[in-house]
């Protein structure tokens, strides 16, 4: 009893009660020491004294010499009891009695003790309200049966000592709990301070202490106004983070010089004036608020569009940039308005947006064109993150968005020059190569194609190697011009054409430079002129002709007047019987060089003159038999062999076959003149085929060549010594195949030995080729 | 008398700008007997012609000033029925396609520069027959 203390009142009238009932327990008594025990048991706020007092009171009550309770406590049975186990006489030990007491079924139970038959244990179990077994309270006395009023006294006993336990598990749970929950409060960073209408702190969390560097306690009945120094909200309350004192919540945000915090406030209005409080909860929310700045300068500044959209397209946030693109007034006229429809011309577009999203969750350099407000079209490229709801659709797109209307615009109009110099590059009639430096083609345009090269043969090829072998210094010193910087202009040279054989081309090099300005490659436009020259060649070479025969006509006609006097007078004087007979030798010299010069002159006469020829259809053949012929017998005295080679279906031509035996006859005269000279074996092939409307006659010998092939049908050009020919055979050639509507080339043959005299003479129609065959 | 015998007896139009050369037909046409009256041009030819009758006329086709044989031959042609084939041209340029149309079309005998005496006096002799 000692353990109560003297103060308490209660356990002095116990202490007295307990003495009576040592003497006699009438059942009235019994009862109202139940009720004491019930008091008891709901004061006590202790468990293991209120147990013992328990025990030790049970035992007094049922008249047993000691009792116990037994708690099935969550770490085990354990027991209670007033009077230690060891000094009652014959005890049983500890355990046993656990053991006994974790046995019994939910009635009272008597047992006999193990090693001492005298005495007995009673075990009671203890119950909760929801049946639940919470302990057992044991007895140990003589043995003798229960009554049924000592039964019912027990079960008493252990209702009590059920109540006790419950309400002490229930006390415990709550201290716990209140624990618990001012020890969550402390952990919580933000600051918590409670204060009362008198604007006086009962309370604050450990976070607010610690920052003021003092102990919780310290503050409570201290003035709210101390707090100040954390931060204060404009206004004259006394509390630095009340506004409104009327409303039950509020939330704002307060700064100090270096700190920013949010200020939610709850008050418990309508109670009486102590009971009424005002919580506040400050979040530091500094660096949220230096993120979101600078988050914000960021979506400000940043020159690319940024924007927050629905799924269906509607903005929820732009930054300026953004909007500028897109030609508003501002944020707000972009967010506001639901310019969906007028802003994408291309709506099933954004279905595909979303079905890339869906599918990947981002969209990376994705084209758009999007509307601007006055109407012009922005192009866009997109990268769009899509932010996925719980069920995981796609409920947001973020997405930054770069302006390349200039970029497409420039890139249309690079693609349309592109295109217009592929179209040039691949229709121009000129063939057009790239080199670089080293004079390497590395492009060639369709037309070198079409021009019959092949690939192989261009590209990686030194063009030089086209190039004639006589002109390939020339060609590489106007590249070096070329790589040097400067542009070579019409540069005319012969170069292999596409099918082999030789042409002549005109060519230009332009140097093309890097972006430091360097000479990189060299673009060659060659544009093959071999038919323009060719026909230039001819038409000044017809023109020369036509020059020469014009003054040899006009020198020819002032010459006969003067021969026709001397001629003339010479038969005067030669029939005159006056001239002495001594001077007839001379008059016959003169008349024999005045007919000499006569000759010439009509010789001059003939290759000038466009006499018409005979018209008459001819077969060329015939005639080249017949001439060669006239020379047959020279030929085989001097070892000239003749070859023909003959095309028997040859059409017949309309000509002069005097004439064209005239010309056939002068150009083998020449070419057994040229074989004698060469001193070699001779031989000369005529040659007759058919091409197109022509038909042409190829007399070859292996001779000496020609010395000018450019100069050899002109009047008095001769290479035989002097007297030996009049250099005006092949210029009466000339005029005769000309004055037949043919042509007549020559050229030195490739062999290096000897030339070629080709005679080309138009077909005769049908109408006169049926003529000849009928006049057989 | 006969036409014949009468032009015979009439002198022969030379018409010829080459002193050199109508000296020489001259000299040639007298010593065979012919009389010869000379033009020194085709308008004094023409002149001549109109002034008064002659057995022939002899004339150069290409000479300078504003009448040639060509015009000489078709005046004659047209005015002069008696001489249309007493006419007997000299060229020196038959190349001349002009002067091969002239012969070609008319049959006019012509002869060409340079030629000797003998050809002259048979082509003369066989136009106008002798003297």
């Amino acid at each position: 009893m000692s353990m109560r203390g003297p103060k308490s009142g209660r356990g002095t009238s116990l202490a007295v009660r307990k003495a009576k009932s040592a003497q006699a327990r009438p059942i009235s008594k019994q009862a109202e020491e139940l009720i004491d025990l019930a008091v008891d048991a709901a004061r006590s706020r202790h468990l293991p004294d209120f147990l013992k007092r328990f025990s030790e009171r049970a035992a007094a009550l049922a008249e047993a010499d000691w009792g116990a309770v037994v708690v099935f406590e969550e770490s085990g049975p354990k027991l209670y009891c007033a009077k230690e186990l060891e000094i009652v006489r014959n005890a049983p030990k500890r355990e046993w009695l656990v053991n006994k007491a974790q046995e019994i079924s939910r009635d009272a139970q008597v047992c006999i003790l193990p090693q001492e038959k005298s005495s007995t244990g009673v075990f009671v179990p203890i119950l909760s309200s929801a049946n639940e077994r919470l302990g057992a309270v044991c007895l140990l006395r003589p043995p003798r049966a229960l009554h049924a009023h000592e039964r019912r006294l027990l079960e008493a006993l252990a209702s009590h000592a059920a109540l006790a336990l419950e309400n002490f598990r229930r006390f415990s749970q709550l201290e716990r709990s209140k624990r618990n929950w001012v020890e969550d409060i402390d952990a919580i960073t933000d600051y918590i301070v409670v204060h009362d209408r008198r604007w006086r702190i009962l309370r604050t969390n450990r976070s607010l202490a610690t920052h003021l560097g003092v102990p919780p306690v310290a503050l409570v009945g201290e003035a709210v106004g101390t707090l100040r120094q954390l931060a204060e909200t404009p206004g004259s309350l006394p509390c630095p983070f009340c506004v409104d004192t009327d409303q039950s919540r509020e939330e704002h945000v307060i700064s100090s010089r270096d700190r920013v915090f949010l200020v939610s406030t709850s008050r418990t209005l309508g109670m009486p004036d102590d009971e009424a409080r005002t919580i506040h909860v400050l979040k530091d929310i500094t660096d949220r608020r230096e993120a979101e700045r600078r988050y914000r300068e960021l979506f400000d500044s940043i020159q690319e569009g940024l924007f927050f959209a629905t799924p269906d397209g509607r903005f929820l946030d732009v930054n300026d940039a953004m909007v500028r693109m897109l030609g508003y007034e501002s944020r707000d006229e972009l967010l506001r308005n639901d310019v969906g429809s007028y802003l994408y011309p291309a709506p099933e577009a954004r279905e595909h947006i979303m079905h890339e999203l869906n599918a990947k969750g981002v969209l990376r350099n994705y084209e758009e064109t999007l509307r601007r407000k006055d109407g012009t079209l922005l192009y866009t490229l997109q990268n769009i993150t899509g932010v996925r709801d719980a069920s995981g659709r796609i409920a947001q797109m973020r997405g930054l968005m770069l302006d390349v209307t200039e970029q497409k615009m420039f890139q249309a109009q690079l693609q349309r020059e592109r295109d217009f110099n592929q179209k040039i590059l691949n229709t121009t009639q000129s063939m057009i190569l790239v080199l670089d430096t080293a004079g390497l083609i590395s492009y060639a345009n369709r037309r070198c194609y079409e021009a019959g090269y092949r690939e192989e043969e261009m590209i990686g090829r030194h063009l030089v190697d086209l190039v004639d072998s006589a002109q390939r210094k020339e060609f590489e010193a106007a590249l070096e011009t070329t790589a040097h910087g400067q542009q070579v202009e019409n540069l005319e040279a012969r170069a292999k054409r596409g099918d082999g054989s030789l042409g002549y081309f005109s060519i230009s090099l332009s140097p093309m430079r890097d972006e430091q300005d360097a000479v990189n490659s060299v673009v060659v436009v060659m544009t093959d002129i071999t038919d323009a020259a060719l026909l230039q060649a001819k038409l000044a070479h017809a023109e020369r002709m036509a020059t020469i025969g014009r003054l040899v006509s006009g020198v020819a006609h002032e010459v006969n007047n003067p021969l026709a006097a001397i001629l003339g007078f010479t038969d005067l004087l030669i029939e005159n019987p006056e001239i002495p007979a001594s001077a007839h030798e001379s008059l016959e010299i003169i008349l024999q060089e005045t007919q000499r010069t006569k000759n010439i002159v009509q010789d001059l006469l003939s290759f000038a003159r466009q006499r018409p020829v005979q018209k008459e259809a001819v077969r060329l053949g015939a005639i080249l038999r017949q001439t060669i012929k006239l020379r047959s017998y020279d030929f085989t005295s001097h070892g000239v062999e003749v070859k023909e080679d003959f095309d028997e279906n040859l059409p017949a031509t309309i000509g002069d076959s005097q004439q064209l035996q005239q010309v056939f006859l002068n150009i083998v005269n020449n070419a057994y003149d040229a074989i004698q000279e060469a001193g070699r074996r001779g031989m000369i092939t005529l040659r007759t085929k058919r091409t197109g409307d022509s038909v042409e006659v190829a007399i070859t010998d292996n001779g000496t060549g020609i010395s000018d092939t450019a100069r050899i049908f002109d009047p008095f050009f001769t290479t035989k010594p002097t007297g030996k020919g009049t250099g005006l055979g092949l210029s009466i050639c000339y005029g005769i195949v000309r004055a037949h509507g043919g042509e007549i080339q020559c050229w030195n043959n490739d062999s290096g030995e000897g030339s070629t005299f080709l005679v080309k003479l138009p077909i005769a129609t049908e109408g006169a080729t049926a003529a000849m065959e009928a006049a057989g | 008398m006969n036409s014949h015998a009468l032009h015979q007896t009439l002198p022969i139009l030379l018409i010829e700008d080459e002193p050199s050369v109508t000296a020489f037909l001259r000299a040639a046409l007298e010593r065979k007997g012919y009389s010869v009256v000379q033009a020194n041009s085709g308008a004094d030819g023409l002149h001549q012609l109109k002034e008064r009758t002659f057995g022939g006329v002899i004339s150069d086709i290409r000479m300078p000033g504003a009448v040639n044989g060509a015009e000489i031959h078709a005046w004659i042609q047209s005015n002069r029925p008696a001489l249309r084939s007493r006419i007997i041209l000299i060229s020196g340029d038959t190349a001349n396609s002009e002067t091969q149309a002239l012969l070609a079309n008319s049959g006019t005998p012509c002869i060409e520069k340079p030629f000797r005496m003998q050809q002259l006096i048979s082509m003369v002799e066989k136009i106008f027959g002798k003297p």
